[in-house]
Order: C-alpha cells, then sequence, then structure tokens
C-alpha cells in the first residue's frame, strides 16, 4: 500500500520542513506543490525529503492539491492520497488513524474533524464561523458532516481519480465534499488534533473570508458550463 | 448638435471597422453586425421619429427610452458571456501551469 501524502504550499519556508518531516514519518513519500512561492518553500521542502512541484503561476489552494493528486496518482502509483497542511497545524502520527478506514475497504474518503471528541484550542470566532459552514453545505450539497473545512482528508485511488477539483482557490474544501455526494462515494469521519498558533491564524483564513468561499460556490453552480 | 456627433462617431465606427476587416482582423459576421448596429444609430440620429414608431409598437413611450433599455440588456448579456469566457481562461491556465509543474518534478535530496 502506497500511502502518499499532499502538502500544498504558499511562502511556508519557515514551517514546511516540520511538516514534510512528521508526515514523512508515515506516508511512503510526500509531495509538495510549492504555489509560486516567493520565499525558498520549494528548496526547503526538497531538502527536507519531498518532491516538490513548482507552480509558475500562483494558482491556489485546490489547484496545487490537484496538481499533486495528479502526480501521485500518475507518477507515484498511491494507493491512498493524504491532504496534509504545510503549516503544522496537523499532527502526522494522525495518518495512520485517517488511512485505515480505506485499508479496511470500508471508505473512499475519510475526513478529518475537530469536534468528534479530540481536544483543540479553537478560538470562538472560528467555531461559530464553522457552525455556519456546516449549515451551509448542508444545504448545498446535501451532506453532513460535523466539520466542513477541515483540510486533512485521506482518499483511496479511486476517490481521487474521481474528484477532481476545478475550484482554484478555497472553496475547494466545498467541493470535495460536493463531489463526494455526486460520485457516490463512502465517507466516513475521524478525530483529529488541530494545534491552533498565532503565527498560521494570522496567515490562514480569516473568518471573513469564508464570503469570498460562499461567492467562489455560488458562481460555480449558476454560471459555469459544465 | 447632439444627432451630429452621434452620426459622426457611428460614421468613423463603420470606418474603422471596415478598415479593420479588410485586414481580416475581424470576420465577416462580426463585421455585418458591428456595422448594421451603427447603421442603426445613424437611422435613428436622422430620423428619430422611426425610433419614436417602432418604441410605441413595443409599448415604450419614446424611441430614445427604447433604446436605453436594448443597450442596457445587451451590455449585461455581454458581460455574463466576457464572465464565462474569464472563467474559461482561469481554468485553462491552471491545466497549463499543472502541466508545467508535473512534468519537472524535483526529485529530495538523498542525502537528508
Amino acid at each position: 500500500m502506497t500511502v502518499i501524502a499532499l502538502i500544498p504550499a504558499y511562502n511556508e519556508a519557515s514551517r514546511i520542513a516540520a511538516a514534510v518531516r512528521d508526515a514523512r514519518s508515515f506516508a511512503n513519500a510526500v509531495v509538495v506543490v510549492d504555489d509560486c512561492s516567493r520565499d525558498r518553500t520549494g528548496d526547503v521542502a526538497r531538502e527536507a525529503g519531498a518532491v516538490v512541484l513548482r507552480h509558475v503561476i500562483n494558482r491556489g489552494q485546490g489547484a496545487a492539491l490537484q496538481t499533486a493528486t495528479e502526480y501521485a496518482l500518475s507518477a507515484l502509483k498511491a494507493d491512498v492520497v493524504v491532504h496534509f497542511d504545510a503549516d503544522g497545524q496537523m499532527a502526522g502520527s494522525e495518518i495512520p488513524t485517517m488511512v485505515e478506514p480505506i485499508l479496511h475497504g470500508e471508505a473512499d474518503v475519510v475526513l478529518g474533524s475537530r469536534f468528534l471528541g479530540k481536544e483543540s484550542n479553537m478560538p470562538f470566532t472560528r467555531w461559530a464561523a464553522n457552525r455556519l459552514a456546516r449549515l451551509f453545505t448542508l444545504m448545498i450539497s446535501g451532506i453532513g458532516l460535523t466539520d466542513t473545512h477541515n483540510g486533512f482528508r485521506a482518499l483511496s485511488r479511486k476517490a481521487a481519480q474521481e474528484l477532481t477539483i476545478t475550484l482554484d482557490r478555497m472553496a475547494h474544501a466545498s467541493q470535495v465534499l460536493d463531489l463526494i455526494k455526486v460520485k457516490r462515494l463512502r465517507y466516513v469521519e475521524r478525530p483529529v488534533t488541530i494545534t491552533y498558533s498565532k503565527e498560521t491564524l494570522a496567515k490562514s483564513q480569516s473568518s471573513l473570508r469564508a464570503f469570498c468561499i460562499v461567492k467562489d460556490i455560488l458562481k460555480d453552480k449558476f454560471f459555469t458550463r459544465v | 448638435m447632439f444627432q451630429i456627433i452621434l452620426v459622426l462617431f457611428a460614421l468613423f465606427a463603420i470606418a474603422r471597422t471596415t478598415r479593420q476587416y479588410r485586414k481580416r482582423k475581424v470576420s465577416l459576421h462580426w463585421f455585418l453586425l458591428w456595422n448594421g448596429l451603427w447603421a442603426l444609430v445613424i437611422g435613428t440620429a436622422l430620423y428619430p421619429k422611426t425610433a419614436d414608431a417602432v418604441a410605441g409598437f413595443v409599448g415604450v413611450e419614446r424611441g430614445a427610452d427604447l433604446a436605453l433599455y436594448v443597450a442596457v440588456v445587451v451590455l449585461a448579456y455581454l458581460v455574463f458571456r466576457l464572465f464565462v469566457r474569464q472563467e474559461e481562461t482561469e481554468r485553462s491556465i491552471t491545466q497549463l501551469v499543472r502541466r508545467i509543474a508535473v512534468q519537472n518534478p524535483e526529485r529530495p535530496d538523498e542525502r537528508t
């Protein structure tokens, strides 16, 4: 079983090495997509032991994940791919727990959840924004989850082939859920720990950016020729 | 006065399009459509009464109003088309960037 961790990264030179090493201890290989960073993210990741793919133009996290997925499936013959974060919010030691339902043939997609018992230090505004996202996802995709915007996912080869992410920016998280429903993939949730630090909070999405995501999704639903 | 400016501008637009068509920069389809539109503008500018008649026929009081309404609808449609086209361009760029990335993987340094 080849398990490949996929890490989209943008200006993460200071944190990427730790994330790559962490993921590498629990996966057969790590693919980092450097989304046209201005710092040395790509070099640092390669030195830490990752295969690095470079976007020559910044295309966003969704696009980077899709690039990593296509490479992992074709060049590395991945049986399972794991979506992982560059900034050290996730714990590599939880990769085996995430992969397990796929190995046992219980699911095609395993989604991490911050609300299934494990402790984390999530700020209140985050919590509230997530509740709203949950409701929105239920209405739009008809998929009921405890945590809709968790970036920690594991996908079987089959699922990874079927889930083609076309929303380049942050709305891809919702698109993945949408596609799970459309392609009738079996999914389960597993508890994960996400550690929030001041640094990562400042960089990652503010709760207000949720509106941009909602806009992207609606745009996709109504305006895109399929 | 306004009529004269309008006619002059329309003639200018027709002249430009014709030149572009001669240079084969625009298609025949576009050439006819665009010039037809400007010919219509000249017509209504010189004979506003005809526009009023058409307007009356579709239930709008003045010809100038009708022209404005039609313009808004046409513009809205064009914006929509641009919007879709833009989205397609974005997707093409992503695919291009992806192909370049996948064709040039950088393997990890083995010494670590």
